[in-house]
């Protein structure tokens, strides 16, 4: 609903404003944000499905802390990392003043290059976003039969060639859906952007709703970021269609580690190192050296009860959403209703939309709502815990489908048929078969969901209700004020938090092993 | 009968955020610390709960049009007096009565219809290095002669999406006409010494640091800085710099507000009206001018930080109230001079 709002916009009216923004900058905004997507699709695929590669098949030092550390930069939104990039690497940032004083360089001697520009934002989103890659495409790698490789290796292929002719066109449908969500993060994003001044899409949108004034031609410019994402969706669908490989779990044996050592060995080690450390490792230095410094007093009862606001109402927006996904995913594979799937694509592509816009239509839905429903009463659902719950799930839907979805492709449909020939089907095909196979998937769905809210601003910002903090919040009202380093305390704090579902995560990734 | 049911279940989880008749509820765009003390404050004298949601101007405003006639707030609390035009535009605030508001604030710092008054000011000044800027450059320097040529890619400046340069450019227009201030826009664009980014305390930073010459930013961050609470070296670099108010010899620096206004369908007018008298309240005053360094409205005592860098200065009269009405035509102005 929120979303066809946004996308009745483009019936027009035109304004003035529309024809001065394509006179003017839209090629700007437009150049600006594919070139920003594309290296963010193309970085963040590399780190993502190389790290992917190299713990599942190699072993070497590290490779046991690697496999679930690779995670961790999931828990730094990419706005925090865009502040703490600036504050380390600008001319006179931590990281060029700590070369100057260690090598007795001059004052004007700057080793570090610009960071506040495109390139410096494709570094920061691939670097805090690459994880979605990397969890799907290893979950794909370990699933894949070790007969194929096998055969492959037999047929005269190279180590190399078995990764990119058999294992990287298996993992496709995958690694795809993780890069699907990397780019719409990006493109949604407002805080890093901002802070490096790179004019995307989404700062245009805003600049013409706050400064023009121009709400119907922000959102006629959302219309068109929409449609632009809803295309390549559509493309990756279509592509992806033909492609369906359920595996046949009976002949299933997991691929066997090579050894590595040497020199071969520090490279795997450097290749799984480097994106842990500027996604996670650095930051969290830099955060923890700022809050050190200002002696943040972080244990006062408001601090607690806003740490506390935020861990419950991230549970329950999990907890609904991997419901919600699991429910209407399993409508879908049964082929239960036609609109229950077209639903599917539409509450996934939410996702794309810039936090603050969605917000505006969520917004305007539920005072709708209020006023069709119980208006004699005032509003029930605007400004209230439940409607931030329903803004966070319709936010964060496509992340439980994503892990729910990937979930099901490892389900061979013959379990299916023999279930419904054994009498099981409907409710009880969902309960007893579906949901027990599913399990990792579906606290997957749930663990992401609660990073994602965890991290959640714009929507928080206008939806909540009276004296209700989350710990972004209180974030950005720092950073806002340009004080980052009272920032750094509730940043860390999120981080923390963020920390708690991928240490359940880990926990899966390590027993996945196993089995 | 499903329909009365729900609503009274649901009606349940808000009832005591409704039933408590001693309070006022704010929608702020501020995000100081120092303004949650504030409140506490004028909590203990008027036993007034005060109930806050603080977000961007743009999104509240939204929600207070989405929300119309049922709305709870009753106070809009901002910066920038282009955000309280915006509500004013939409006809959401009622007139301020209070004798003890109206004595106080002039009316160059109000609303045309008393929709909103200014609670602090802060100017929009430049800084410079002395290393770098002589004496005789500097004295007797406007907005206006930055865009001479002796400036060329020695100063710098944020983003044109900030709404601090917004409103600059909207006095100019307002000034000097859109036609003049569009020819000075694009003199000063040369004369930047790197593509606008970061805020106005990283412009600073970067004159102490010598990658430019001259900056334009805010009076207040120069206090934030000296008060050593941002840190270290955000305090070393504050003692590089000096400030200098633009355009004495002229019509004044450009300055702008904090304000607030009562709302329209505000459920609780005497509390928010009780609150307004209190934030110009000399004891409110002194607090906010000392912590967020802005400038006060009435006269108070100031701290050691503010009065290092200048308390008196000329003002330009312009009124604060065109800023809102000129923005539109600001940004566009700086889209067409490539102002990034």
């Amino acid at each position: 609903m929120p979303i066809v709002i946004v996308l009745f916009s483009l019936l027009g009216p035109y304004s003035e404003n529309w024809h001065h923004l394509v006179d003017y900058v839209l090629l700007d905004y437009a150049s600006t944000s594919l070139c920003l997507a594309g290296g963010v699709a193309l970085l963040a695929l590399s780190i993502g499905v190389t790290t992917a590669w190299v713990v599942t098949n190699y072993n070497f030092i590290g490779k046991a802390v690697f496999e679930w550390a690779l995670i961790l930069p999931l828990a730094i939104p990419p706005y925090i990392l865009a502040y703490t990039f600036t504050g380390l690497f600008d001319s006179y940032g931590d990281a060029n003043n700590l070369l100057r004083k260690i090598f007795y360089l001059e004052d004007t001697y700057i080793f570090f290059p610009n960071v506040r520009n495109i390139p410096g934002a494709i570094i920061v989103f691939a670097f805090t976003l690459y994880p979605y890659v990397y969890l799907v495409t290893r979950n794909s790698f370990l699933n894949q039969s070790r007969s194929l490789k096998e055969a492959g290796r037999l047929l005269g292929l190279s180590q190399f060639q078995v990764f990119y002719k058999i294992a990287l066109p298996l993992a496709r449908p995958a690694f795809i859906g993780g890069l699907m969500l990397v780019m719409m993060e990006t493109l949604s994003d407002f805080g890093a952007v901002d802070h490096f001044a790179v004019q995307t899409f989404t700062t245009g949108i805003f600049r013409t709703w706050y400064g023009l004034y121009d709400l119907d031609t922000a959102m006629q410019l959302s219309s068109l970021l929409l449609l632009v994402i809803a295309m390549f969706y559509f493309i990756e669908r279509r592509m992806t269609k033909d492609i369906k490989h359920t595996t046949n779990n009976s002949t299933f044996t997991t691929s066997a580690e090579i050894e590595i050592k040497g020199l071969k060995g520090l490279v795997a080690f450097l290749v799984c190192f480097i994106p842990i450390f500027v996604g996670f490792i650095l930051p969290i230095t830099q955060l923890g050296v700022w809050a050190i410094e200002t002696n943040m007093d972080l244990l006062n009862a408001r601090f607690l009860s806003t740490s506390l606001n935020t861990i419950v109402i991230a549970v329950f927006s999990g907890i609904i959403c991997a419901f919600l996904a699991l429910i209407i995913n399993f409508s879908v594979r049964l082929n239960i209703s036609a609109l229950l799937s077209s639903l599917k694509s539409f509450l996934s592509i939410g996702y794309a939309l810039p936090g603050l816009v969605l917000a505006v239509g969520i917004m305007k839905l539920f005072v709708y709502l209020d006023r069709s429903f119980v208006s004699e009463f005032g509003f029930v659902i605007t400004g209230s815990l439940v409607g931030l719950l329903l803004a966070y799930i319709i936010k964060a839907y496509a992340l439980a489908n994503s892990a729910i979805e990937s979930g099901y492709t490892r389900i061979s449909t013959s379990i299916d048929n023999s279930a419904q020939l054994l009498g099981s089907s409907g409710w009880r095909l969902l309960s007893k078969i579906h949901f027990p196979l599913m399990k990792t998937s579906f606290l997957t769905a749930v663990l992401l969901v609660i990073s994602e809210v965890v991290k959640e601003l714009p929507a928080t910002l206008v939806l909540r209700p009276f004296n209700f903090e989350t710990l972004a919040v209180t974030t950005y009202m720092y950073a806002a004020e340009e004080r980052m380093y009272q920032a750094a305390g509730p940043s860390i704090a999120i981080v923390l938090i963020g920390l708690i579902p991928l240490i359940f995560l880990t926990k899966m990734i390590r027993s996945s092993r196993t089995t | 009968m499903h329909k009365t049911l729900l609503s009274i279940f649901l009606l349940s989880f808000c009832i005591d955020s409704y039933l408590l008749a001693q309070e006022v509820n704010v929608y702020s765009t501020r995000h100081y610390d120092s303004d949650y003390d504030l409140y506490k404050q004028f909590t203990n004298d008027t036993n007034i709960k005060v109930n806050i949601i603080s977000g961007k101007g743009g999104a509240l405003l939204e929600r207070l049009k989405a929300e119309g006639k049922n709305s709870p707030a009753d106070i809009f609390f901002t910066v920038d007096a282009g955000n309280l035009w915006k509500v004013q535009k939409e006809g959401l605030f009622q007139s301020i009565i209070s004798p003890k508001v109206l004595d106080t604030v002039p009316s160059n710092l109000r609303g045309p219809n008393d929709e909103w008054t200014a609670i602090a000011k802060r100017a929009r000044v430049i800084f410079y290095n002395p290393s770098f800027v002589s004496e005789q450059e500097i004295t007797n320097i406007s907005y206006e002669s930055l865009a001479n040529e002796q400036w060329r890619s020695r100063i710098v400046i944020r983003s044109s999406s900030n709404m601090y340069n917004q409103s600059l450019v909207a006095s100019l227009i307002a000034k000097n006409g859109e036609k003049e201030t569009e020819a000075w826009a694009k003199n000063l664009v040369k004369n930047l010494a790197r593509k606008p980014q970061g805020n106005d305390r990283a412009q600073i930073i970067a004159v102490a640091n010598g990658e430019a010459d001259l900056a334009i930013a805010n009076s207040y961050y120069i206090g934030i800085m000296l008060s050593g609470s941002a840190g270290k070296e955000q305090l070393e670099a504050a003692k590089k710099v000096q400030m200098i108010f633009p355009n004495q010899q002229g019509v004044g620096a450009h300055i702008n507000i904090s304000g607030a206004g009562i709302l329209k369908y505000a459920p609780n007018p005497k509390n928010a009206n009780l609150f307004l008298e209190f934030l110009l309240s000399e004891k409110a005053q002194e607090y906010i001018v000392n912590r967020s360094y802005e400038y006060p409205i009435v006269n108070v005592a100031v701290s050691k930080e503010m009065s290092t860098f200048g308390l008196d200065f000329k003002e330009d009269a312009t009124s604060i109230k065109v800023y809102g009405e000129l923005n539109p035509d600001a940004i566009r102005l700086m889209d067409r001079v490539d102002w990034k």
